[in-house]
């Protein structure tokens, strides 16, 4: 089976997710589609799996146009699209989650179990599967899953199967069984499109690639005559460095130490430091385990082993009370989930984080409160009406600039900052960068989760690039390019997929 | 002219009438508790000829319900700082009769007496009575605290079985039992001012505005409803949300002791199986009515107080319209689902 994606064109509102792309996988080989977050890779293949529909464009299926309306039409012509949000039920054994939506029943409306069961059986044998499938589903780990998931796929006839980042949460042993699981696939001429931006599995299990920049085709060929270099500079475009925030500034002392970290497959052995004035830059691509890393340090996760300092004195952080008192201040992603809270106005949201600070016997130092409000509504240009209005009344750029407000008037030492400029508008943004260089220039150890390699460079001094909760690489400022950044996060350092430890 | 001026002002009025309604819990919560005490005025019968006798049957009546609900309205406040939280707490009813058994079993002036026992007697005794109780009342609601927050359990389990669990055993051991409490200790609830026994009255309304000021100034109190909007963002601007949650379900369990000995000391005795029982859904009732979130983040003192006092002032009205007292339990599950429909318009608007 051959399907084709011609000329596809696809935008939201003003911003044009898919430009002209066009886009092939033919049964019997595995074909990758790369980019940066951002580039287009998930839009296009939800059109094919019909959960959006193209703008303009064709979709050939064995040179038939088809349309596809739903994600059902998609699958009824073969193609398969796996999630990177598995889509089993955790409390169902492995056989009934492969019939979910189209249950087997005997006469009465009652299940068929036994046969269910049996063909679920003769699936795994013809793929060389060796799970039980009365096994729940809980009990397995997130390759076993995902290893559900393709062979219901391969039980609903699919001859085109599209894996979103597949083995982004995986360990390395898990990595190593779902390849095998598509290899039995390829041989059973089965064709696979695997979304990822992991250069060097790329290379080592694709036979052809398309690389998306964003929304447009930048680049497609054959694996066997590219090298993972080559892919990353495609990925990132020419080496961009303009608009550097250049600033000279002397590095006072050392504040922060992180001496062999670990957790889990969170995060393991990290070790490094952060001086007094200094931004640090962590990156790294999804799954890569700097958010874990910087929570547990703030004391929201945890840490299994490993020592952390702070100014030079042992430090455990049993709680973000515990972090906020030790002078650690953290500005976490995802602003509506963990930075705003919608019930309380703007000016409790601004001072939340100084209210056990500026107390008396419990009670708020309103006062007080109000007067560093107001400072910091000076300083970072706030715009916004009344203070006891509501939190949501204010711009994604504003409520950012409160979330930074309420640690701001907590004085913190060190200030980790999770992707900073999420959803905030380019205005906003400078000014954000603005802010981040005047708290290097108060001392302030800086440390900067960011998966946008330009935003790393433009602010940073120093940056740390991760891999599956390894560091990978560090980068002072003049070795740092979007090709270097890309190459090491795509964790091109590590020369062949390993054995988990 | 004068006819156009007044038409205004109507308007006026009209408009910010209905933006209060549509934006304010608290306003549209008061204005149904007012109707509901027009109606009740009504019903007792106003007339200009008679006002002495009326105004004191009205202020009797008044006193009457006040008092008769203050030790659910402890409660109620407690139950509201716990939905804040995004929280229940079922076991409220359990733990007045424990703390109840706890408080006559150190008063008892029997052989079996604790503090006469040690040969504690008179005001000494009682006060020390109290303080035990009320650091019973609080030990058991810290316990309900650690359950949730140490284990990880979800409130409506662990209180659903403390619930079961704090009045089982109390029943059990004071099962033949019949404590006697001294004189002495009833005037805590029964002392007369102006012919009125309004004791518990204060009591409540004191520990409200307390809980107010709390609930509007402290750290702890504002921590609550970051805790119950949104435990993520609380966790991650450093407010302890373990300790927060904890302490939540402590000062319920004080309020309950305070509620307790409120019960105790107006009649002198305790009924262990059925004193109590279903006062955790009259206060869940109350703070629900009174604009309280079940989803959390959302709640006043005042809300619930009025949630309290619509309760009660329907009762009496159904009381004294002469509703069928097996129909009364129905006007209550209909006042709740109109407060609770009333507010969902109002978060849409």
């Amino acid at each position: 089976m051959k399907i084709e994606m011609k000329n596809i064109y696809k935008s939201f509102a003003a911003i044009e997710a898919v430009k002209d792309v066009s886009f092939s996988a033919e049964g019997g080989e595995v074909c990758a589609l790369i980019g940066e977050n951002g580039a287009g890779k998930s839009t296009l293949m939800n059109i094919l799996g019909g959960v959006l529909s193209a703008d303009r464009g064709e979709i050939l299926v064995n040179g038939q146009e088809v349309n596809f309306y739903r994600p059902a039409d998609s699958l009824s012509a073969g193609i398969a699209f796996i999630h990177q949000e598995l889509n089993l039920i955790n409390d169902l054994p492995i056989y009934e989650n492969m019939f979910i939506g189209r249950e087997l029943k005997k006469k009465g409306g009652i299940l068929d179990l036994e046969k269910m069961l049996d063909k679920t059986q003769k699936v795994f044998d013809e793929m060389n599967i060796k799970l039980d499938p009365k096994t729940m589903v809980r009990e397995l780990d997130t390759s076993y899953k995902q290893i559900v998931e393709i062979s219901r796929a391969i039980m609903m006839d699919a001859s085109v199967i599209i894996m979103d980042e597949p083995t982004t949460s995986l360990t390395n042993q898990e990595i190593k069984r779902v390849f095998e699981m598509m290899e039995t696939l390829k041989k059973q001429n089965v064709g696979i499109v695997f979304i990822s931006h992991k250069l060097n599995e790329v290379i080592e299990f694709c036979d052809r690639y398309s690389v998306l920049r964003n929304g447009e085709l930048v680049a497609e060929g054959l694996v066997k005559d590219v090298d993972v270099d080559q892919l990353a500079r495609a990925m990132v475009g020419h080496e961009l460095r303009t608009n550097t925030l250049q600033r000279k500034n002397a590095q006072g002392k050392e504040v922060l130490r992180a001496d062999n970290l670990s957790y889990n497959n969170d995060f393991k052995n990290i070790s490094f430091s952060v001086h007094q004035g200094e931004i640090l830059g962590v990156t790294g691509l999804l799954g890569d385990g700097r958010q874990e890393l910087f929570q547990a340090i703030f004391g929201s996760g945890q840490i299994e082993s490993g020592e952390l300092y702070l100014n030079d004195q042992k430090v455990e952080i049993k709680n973000t009370t515990d972090a906020l008192q030790k002078g650690i201040g953290y500005l976490p992603r995802n602003r509506k989930e963990n930075g705003i809270i919608k019930d309380m106005n703007i000016f409790e949201n601004a001072s939340i984080v100084t209210w056990p600070i500026f107390d008396n016997w419990g009670v708020i130092d309103q006062e007080k409160q109000k007067q560093k409000f107001e400072e910091q509504v000076e300083k970072l240009r706030i715009k916004m009406g009344a203070k006891s209005d509501s939190i949501n009344s204010l711009s994604g750029g504003n409520q950012q600039k409160i979330v930074l407000a309420k640690w701001l008037t907590a004085n913190p030492d060190i200030f980790i900052l999770d992707n900073p400029t999420q959803g905030v508008d380019v205005g906003s943004k400078e000014d954000i960068y603005d802010i981040i260089l005047e708290l290097a220039k108060e001392d302030i150890a800086v440390v900067i989760l960011s998966s946008e390699a330009k935003e790393i460079i433009r602010i940073c001094d120093r940056a740390l690039v991760m891999y599956h909760g390894v560091i990978q690489g560090e980068l002072d400022r003049d070795k740092m390019t979007e090709h270097e950044i890309m190459r090491l996060a795509t964790g091109a350092g590590v020369n062949s997929v390993q054995e988990g430890t | 002219m004068q006819k156009n001026k007044n038409q205004n002002t109507e308007e006026g009025f009209k408009q910010w009438f209905l933006k209060k309604w549509s934006t304010e819990p608290l306003f549209s919560t008061a204005i149904a508790l007012a109707i509901m005490i027009i109606l009740q005025t009504w019903s007792l019968g106003f007339d200009y000829d008679s006002f002495g006798s009326w105004f004191f049957t009205w202020t009797r009546n008044w006193v009457n319900i006040l008092r008769n609900n203050s030790a659910v309205g402890l409660i109620a406040l407690g139950m509201s700082f716990v939905i804040m939280s995004a929280g229940i707490d079922l076991s409220v009813g359990s733990t007045l009769v424990a703390v109840g058994a706890a408080l006559m079993m150190l008063l008892d002036r029997g052989p079996n007496g604790i503090l006469i026992n040690l040969g504690i007697e008179g005001i000494p005794a009682i006060l020390i009575a109290i303080l035990v109780s009320l650091a019973f009342g609080y030990f058991l609601g810290n316990l309900n605290g650690i359950l949730i927050t140490r284990g990880g359990i979800p409130p409506f389990v662990v209180t659903l079985a403390t619930m079961k669990l704090y009045r089982s055993v109390t029943q059990h051991f004071m099962q033949g039992y019949n404590p006697r409490v001294p004189m002495e200790f009833l005037p805590i609830s029964n002392f007369e001012i102006g012919g009125y026994r309004i004791m518990p009255i204060f009591y409540w309304l004191l520990i409200a505005g307390g809980l107010y000021f709390v609930s509007k100034r402290t750290t702890f109190g504002r921590q609550i409803i970051a805790v119950g909007s949104n435990e993520n963002s609380a966790n991650l601007s450093g407010v302890n949300v373990k300790k927060v949650k904890r302490r939540v379900y402590a000062i319920t369990g004080l309020l309950v002791a305070f509620a307790a000995i409120i019960q105790v000391s107006r009649i002198g005795s305790m009924d262990y199986a059925n004193a109590g029982s279903g006062y955790e859904m009259e206060a869940i009732a109350a703070a629900v009515v009174g604009g309280t979130s079940m989803s959390g983040g959302r709640g006043t003192v005042i809300g619930t107080i009025l949630g309290v006092l619509i309760i009660a002032v329907m009762n009496n009205l159904l009381n004294l319209l002469g509703v069928p007292p097996f129909l009364r339990e129905a006007f209550k599950g209909l006042i709740l689902l109109g407060a609770v429909l009333m507010q969902k318009n109002q978060k849409t608007a």
